[in-house]
């Protein structure tokens, strides 16, 4: 393991970042700046194939695709704690893997019950 | 230790008895788990040990409070029978949650480090969203889950930052480490550690509904179902207490003479926020919220004092508010229940009021005693476990000189008399239409036990005495 | 002014580095108060776990800081906009807060603003005890994290399943649509 890691160590992904940004930047104003703009109603209106614009873009949608994401959230951070134990697999031995069985096996509980309970079935 | 384990493995199997046709054998599965989680915490018994690396720590005192957990937990859930025949209710799903909040509170009970009381508060209060909410066709449920989750969720953004400023004055999580910080008090501490310890206070405060942190408490009481409601004021305001016995025993004794007086203006505002706002009630249920409300003020009275008898006071107060509260929710369960048959009406509001105990006693002796004795020993009324619980609390008040607040206390005990009594006048003098409620045995069971448990530990309230 | 600028001139790189991510995060945290459109909102809380993720890195915390963009900026953000899309605001209904409500929360916010900053900047004999001395610059790193996590930390980590499952259970409880339900 390298010992002496420093923020600065960062510089070149910053400078990525940098560059990245800037060249959006640019181009999204340069586009803007040299390009002709003619301005009218048609012009303007949300293209939606011709079809007249009705409503709001924003509708209630069904409580399935939250439920959906929430649990993704859960097994989410649940993924993340994994990397750790990963990282240290070896010093931790067999401990570590009985630790590790433990809580996934809480979590997978908790995957099984959700699978019985239907909720990843989709009408 | 062993109640932690076993019951979240319970809490598993119980999701999973829930795929099974019938319904019935939730109930007594959970009963028996729930006993089993009872023996297991008594096998530490008269030892003291600190689990993987002084995370977690099981001595009688932490026993004790277990163990007034898991019996208030054990009541409430046999009062809960009515589920298996509401097509909505998800009883394994609600058993389960109670089985897992149950490990929150016995992390609250027994950390030794910071990060432990965080897991538990933040187990025990989702648990609690949650069962708020789950009369899920209900406006009302609804909204109290939501408002309890926005106001909780903040309470404990305060609580973590206090927690990450005491880390950043002493350097340790543990409570030993910042008890050994604090012991610096007479070289000035750094300001980042009182500060950080006001927002603990104030997030914990939060959890057992002091006043000025109350006002989420009789919205959210008065839109849970009442048997979580039931669950709400005792297990949390017990685990609440006993975490927050512990910090300030552990760790502040050294600054008390910071914390000391802020407690006790908060005791005192919280007593008379709670007494003299239930008096202006009308439901019943919301009279009982803020009754939770002044209970917490009597409670906090041991804590502001924090003596060396702080410790069996709280005890005694918190099984003797438990079961009272157990009962009392338990009545005007079945009271509500056969309301809304006979009336056929839609809105809970009229159910839950004074009225609809009017006559109660005459056809239902049982309910009317069992209401009677919880309201006495709410009220601090002599022979009853309320009174000891009272008496405890004002001698450690004396004890360390806090005579105004003794005072005040004395007062609000007073007005609470009125709005109890108003209960008992209404069941034994009033007339009303009450047909004799049909009563299922194991409500009579509890009810009884409740009776008895609350007489008995007035009557000879040395039994508790000497165990821890 | 004078005094700032004297401190302005004896900063390291990493000094101005954190003083334009503290900049940054204060100005797009104040955005996700202020913003009118609750969509723009999130994009300003976006912006503010990103910079925190910046903080993180200048603390050596990579890990948190990856994890922090991961699972707050991602997964998280989508769940906030998701609820918006619940929430289905339209500018009519938008409730007016009492200038009440307005001036008390000031004042709450302003107390605890102008507590907390003097607290900070107390003088040095109120320092922390846990002072630079003993400071570990690889505390955050991926290993030492995991070591503590699974060693001296176990039984948090351990019970924090739990934590899992409660969510878990309680978001299918609440969130399953049951036979009968309205159905968009």
């Amino acid at each position: 393991m390298n010992t002496t890691y420093v923020p600065a160590d960062y510089l070149p992904i910053l400078i990525q970042m940098g560059l990245a940004l800037g060249f959006i930047v640019t181009t999204m104003l340069v586009t803007h700046a040299i390009g002709p703009k003619r301005h009218s109603v048609k012009k303007d209106d949300p293209f939606e194939c011709g079809i007249p614009v009705q409503g709001d873009a924003r509708t209630p949608i069904s409580i399935k695709y939250f439920l959906i994401a929430i649990l993704f959230v859960l097994f989410d951070v649940e993924v993340i704690f994994l990397y750790p134990w990963a990282v240290n697999f070896k010093g931790l031995g067999m401990t570590g893997f009985i630790e590790m069985v433990l809580f996934m096996g809480l979590l997978l509980a908790g995957f099984f019950y959700i699978i019985r309970k239907g909720v990843l079935k989709w009408e | 230790m062993f109640p932690i384990v076993l019951l979240s493995v319970f809490a598993v199997v119980l999701l999973f008895l829930g795929f099974l046709k019938s319904r019935s054998v939730l109930l007594p599965a959970t009963l028996l788990f729930l006993v089993a989680a009872l023996v297991a915490n008594f096998l530490d018994w008269n030892k003291t040990y600190l689990y993987f690396n002084s995370m977690l720590r099981t001595d009688n005192l932490s026993m004790v409070f277990t163990a007034i957990v898991l019996l208030s937990s054990f009541l409430v859930v046999a009062l809960s029978g009515s589920f298996e025949d509401d097509e909505a209710a998800q009883p394994a799903e609600y058993y389960a949650i109670i089985l897992f909040s149950l490990v929150g509170a016995i992390m609250m009970i027994g950390y030794e480090n910071l990060v432990m009381l965080f897991v538990g508060v933040e187990i025990l209060s989702v648990a609690m969203y949650i069962l708020t909410g789950s009369d899920k066709r209900n406006l009302r449920s609804n909204e109290a889950a939501l408002k309890y989750f926005l106001m909780g969720a903040f309470a404990t953004g305060i609580m973590l930052f206090g927690m990450a400023l005491l880390y950043g004055a002493s350097g340790s999580f543990t409570l030993a480490g910042i008890a050994s910080y604090a012991s610096h008090a007479q070289q000035g501490l750094s300001l980042i550690f009182y500060v950080g310890l006001l927002m603990l206070l104030v997030g914990l405060l939060f959890k057992v509904s002091a006043a000025p942190f109350h006002f989420w408490t009789p919205d959210v009481y008065d839109g849970a179902p009442t048997i979580f409601t039931a669950y709400m004021s005792t297990v949390v305001k017990t685990a609440g207490f006993a975490a927050l016995l512990h910090l300030l025993a552990a760790s502040f004794t050294y600054v008390y003479s910071f914390w000391g007086i802020i407690l006790a203006v908060v005791t005192a505002i919280t007593l008379i926020a709670g007494n003299v706002t239930a008096v202006y009630q009308n439901s019943f249920k919301r009279m009982m919220a803020y009754s939770s409300i002044s209970h917490a003020g009597y409670l906090l009275i041991g804590l502001a004092a924090l003596s060396a008898q702080s410790r069996q006071a709280i005890v005694f107060y918190s099984l003797a508010y438990s079961i009272a509260t157990i009962s009392a929710f338990g009545v005007l369960m079945l009271v509500t229940r056969q309301r809304g048959m006979q009336t056929l009406s839609s809105n809970p509001l009229s159910n839950e009021s004074f009225d609809a105990f009017n006559g109660l006693a005459k056809q239902n002796p049982l309910l009317g005693l069992a209401m009677a004795t919880s309201m006495l020993s709410l009220a601090g009324i002599p022979l009853t476990a309320g009174f000891w619980g009272k008496f405890y609390m004002f001698s450690t008040a004396v004890e360390r000189g806090q005579i105004w607040l003794l005072v005040v206390a004395v007062l609000m005990s007073a007005v609470g008399i009125y709005y109890y009594f108003r209960v008992i006048i209404a069941m034994y003098f009033r007339d009303g239409a009450t047909e004799p409620i049909r009563i299922s045995p194991v409500f009579r069971y509890v009810l009884v036990a409740a009776i008895i448990l609350t007489i008995g530990l007035g009557v000879a309230p040395g039994l508790l005495q000497g165990l821890f | 002014m004078t005094e700032f600028l004297a401190f302005f001139k004896t900063l390291t790189p990493t000094g101005y580095l954190f003083l334009l991510l503290t900049a940054l995060t204060v100005i797009s945290a104040m955005g996700v108060v202020t913003a009118r459109n609750p969509i723009y909102s999130v994009l300003a809380l976006i912006a503010t776990f990103f910079c925190l993720s910046g903080h993180y890195i200048l603390l050596n915390a990579q890990f948190l800081a990856a994890v922090n963009i991961i699972v707050y900026a991602g997964a998280i953000m989508v769940l906030f906009l998701f609820t918006i899309m619940f929430l289905n605001l339209r500018r009519e209904d938008e409730e007016a807060k009492t200038n009440l409500t307005k001036i008390a929360s000031v004042i709450v916010g302003g107390t605890l603003m102008v507590m907390l900053i003097m607290i900070f900047r107390a003088k040095s004999s109120q320092l922390p005890v846990g002072s630079t001395v003993g400071f570990e610059p690889n505390t955050g790193m991926v290993e030492n994290l995991g070591h503590l996590l699974y060693g001296s930390y176990i039984l948090p980590f351990e019970l924090a399943s739990v934590l899992f499952l409660i969510a878990m259970v309680g978001a299918v409880m609440l969130g399953k649509r049951e036979a009968g339900d309205r159905h968009f």
